[in-house]
């Protein structure tokens, strides 16, 4: 990267704060994963119950072109926005989500040295700019001014708080055990004494992955947007471009959130240190994260409001207290 | 606790899970039906061989038909009716293929064999008025769908059911 600001004659901290939040790993690269993601989510949903899945818009290509398909469909449908909603909160709130989804990247390391800028808080910055995407969810679900997107705001509201709680748990017991807030000191920490989180803070790594599932709505949480009985949630009333914005918002999240699992609990770029090899550790690592999560959709049905409330409150927030102690023991091999 | 209508605790009789193992187990359960082959079959690119006296789209020879109006009569749904052709003395079928059942008794009862069943079965009309010929328009695309018929180069297979995987398609000449 200092190189590449060299041959350019840009300054190192411009070309960081351009390319890690617009090329990788942000936007572009966001773009190619969620495309790649739920093609590979419908044609593995597909195998497991022994049907073909997306096949007749390429078929030389086992139909990886029907998102791109689906795509251009959106893009070019007609925007409907109805006469009771709340106009302007209607057509900002999937932008807003989205704009502010794509805050992190700025802060989350994409591999040794990028990123856009460094912080010594870059966990706290993650979790926070993620955290206001909720707040727009249940807006949207308000301005729209139907049953179920009001049923479905409901259910992020509450969802959200037992999710989040989970997560900050995780996150603080992660903390905790590599006694730093920074994503890249916590990954040279792993690299320095070769044992990942995973093996260090098993429990910990589970809370996360949970948080993660039910931030992101994946199958056994996707109650916020359950289909069968809200037919999708808050973004019942979109069409066009804002739902395929709205559909993008849980992808997004996950895919932020499955790199901020990878720096913390497999040890980021762990075998590598040059840039380039660096990255691809990071986004190989992530994508079989993502595809994981994703792959729960054809094992799980959906939980119960009401049981996943209890699971998160009652067993896994007691949980997080012992992944919180065993972090501070686990301390002693970070230190 | 959560009591059942016989009053005793309802764990009573359910199976104990191991609440880690079970989760595991089904999970590796998903990974080991992932590596399994679909058995879907292919349709447009691939087809279930038909038996030989299938019983699909009647097809109508004009030049056969005397005109007897058999085919009408015996019609349960009645899909054929009798027209006037101009310059035509006799009256003769016309078909909608919207109402027919495809039970072959016009094709049993016609006298001269005019009438006869074919193997197509996946026609498309893109409207209901199109569906309804009269007899001239029958014989043609009586004609036409046979042409097509013996054009179409599909793979034809045999379903075959398999305990192993379900349902299994093997290629016949």
């Amino acid at each position: 990267m200092v190189e590449l600001a060299k041959i350019l004659h840009v300054p190192v901290w411009a070309l960081r704060g351009f390319l890690a939040p617009l090329v990788y790993p942000g936007l572009v690269a966001l773009l190619g994963t969620v495309l790649f993601l739920i093609w590979a989510e419908r044609k593995m949903a597909a195998r497991v119950q022994q049907r073909v899945g997306p096949y007749y818009v390429s078929p030389k290509l086992r139909g990886a072109l029907q998102l791109i398909a689906d795509g251009t469909r959106f893009a070019l449908q007609e925007i409907i926005v109805h006469v009771e909603t709340d106009r302007l909160m209607f057509i900002l709130g999937p932008i807003l989500t989205f704009t502010f989804l794509s805050l992190p990247f700025t802060v989350l390391p994409g591999g040794p040295g990028i990123y856009g800028f460094r912080s010594d808080f870059s966990m706290v910055i993650v979790y926070a700019l993620l955290t206001l995407s909720p707040i727009t969810v249940i807006l949207m679900g308000w301005a729209s001014s139907n049953k179920f997107a009001m049923i479905g705001g409901g259910r992020e509201a509450l969802l959200t708080v037992s999710g989040e709680i989970t997560l900050a748990l995780a996150m603080l017991s992660v903390a905790a055990m590599y006694g730093t807030l920074d994503f890249v000191t916590a990954v040279e920490k792993q690299m320095h004494t070769g044992i990942i989180g995973l093996v260090s803070n098993p429990i910990a790594a589970l809370l996360f992955f949970l948080a993660m599932l039910l931030l992101t709505d994946r199958v056994p949480f996707d109650i916020v947007l359950g289909e069968q009985e809200i037919v999708q949630g808050p973004y019942t009333e979109y069409s066009g471009v804002l739902y395929a914005l709205t559909m993008a918002i849980d992808y997004v999240k996950l895919y932020a959130l499955s790199i901020a699992f990878t720096l913390l609990f497999l040890g980021g770029w762990a075998p590598f240190t040059t840039p380039l090899l660096g990255a691809i550790s990071v986004y190989v690592k992530s994508l079989i994260v993502l595809l994981f999560s994703v792959f729960l959709r054809s094992v799980y049905g959906r939980m119960r409001l009401d049981h996943a409330m209890n699971f998160f409150w009652a067993k896994l927030f007691p949980l997080g207290f012992i992944a919180l102690a065993l972090g501070v023991f686990v301390h002693v091999i970070y230190a | 606790m959560a009591q059942d209508s016989n009053g005793g605790k309802r764990d009573d009789h359910r199976p104990r899970v191991n609440p880690i193992l079970a989760h595991l187990e089904a999970i590796a359960t998903g990974i080991k039906w992932l590596t399994r082959k679909p058995m879907t079959l292919m349709y447009p690119d691939m087809e279930e061989k038909r038996p030989e006296y299938f019983r699909g789209f009647i097809i109508f020879n004009y030049d056969k038909c005397i005109g007897c109006s058999l085919c009408a009569q015996i019609c349960p749904p009645r899909a054929i009716h009798m027209y006037r052709v101009p310059g035509d003395k006799r009256i003769r079928p016309g078909y909608d293929a919207g109402r027919c059942i495809h039970c072959g008794l016009c094709t049993d009862i016609c006298p001269t064999d005019a009438l006869d069943v074919s193997p197509v079965h996946d026609e498309v009309f893109e409207q209901i008025e199109s569906m309804d010929f009269d007899p001239v328009e029958w014989h043609i695309i009586s004609k036409k769908l046979v042409e097509e018929h013996a054009k179409r180069k599909r793979k034809l297979v045999i379903t075959r059911v398999d305990e192993e995987v379900g349902l299994r398609y093997e290629p016949v000449e």
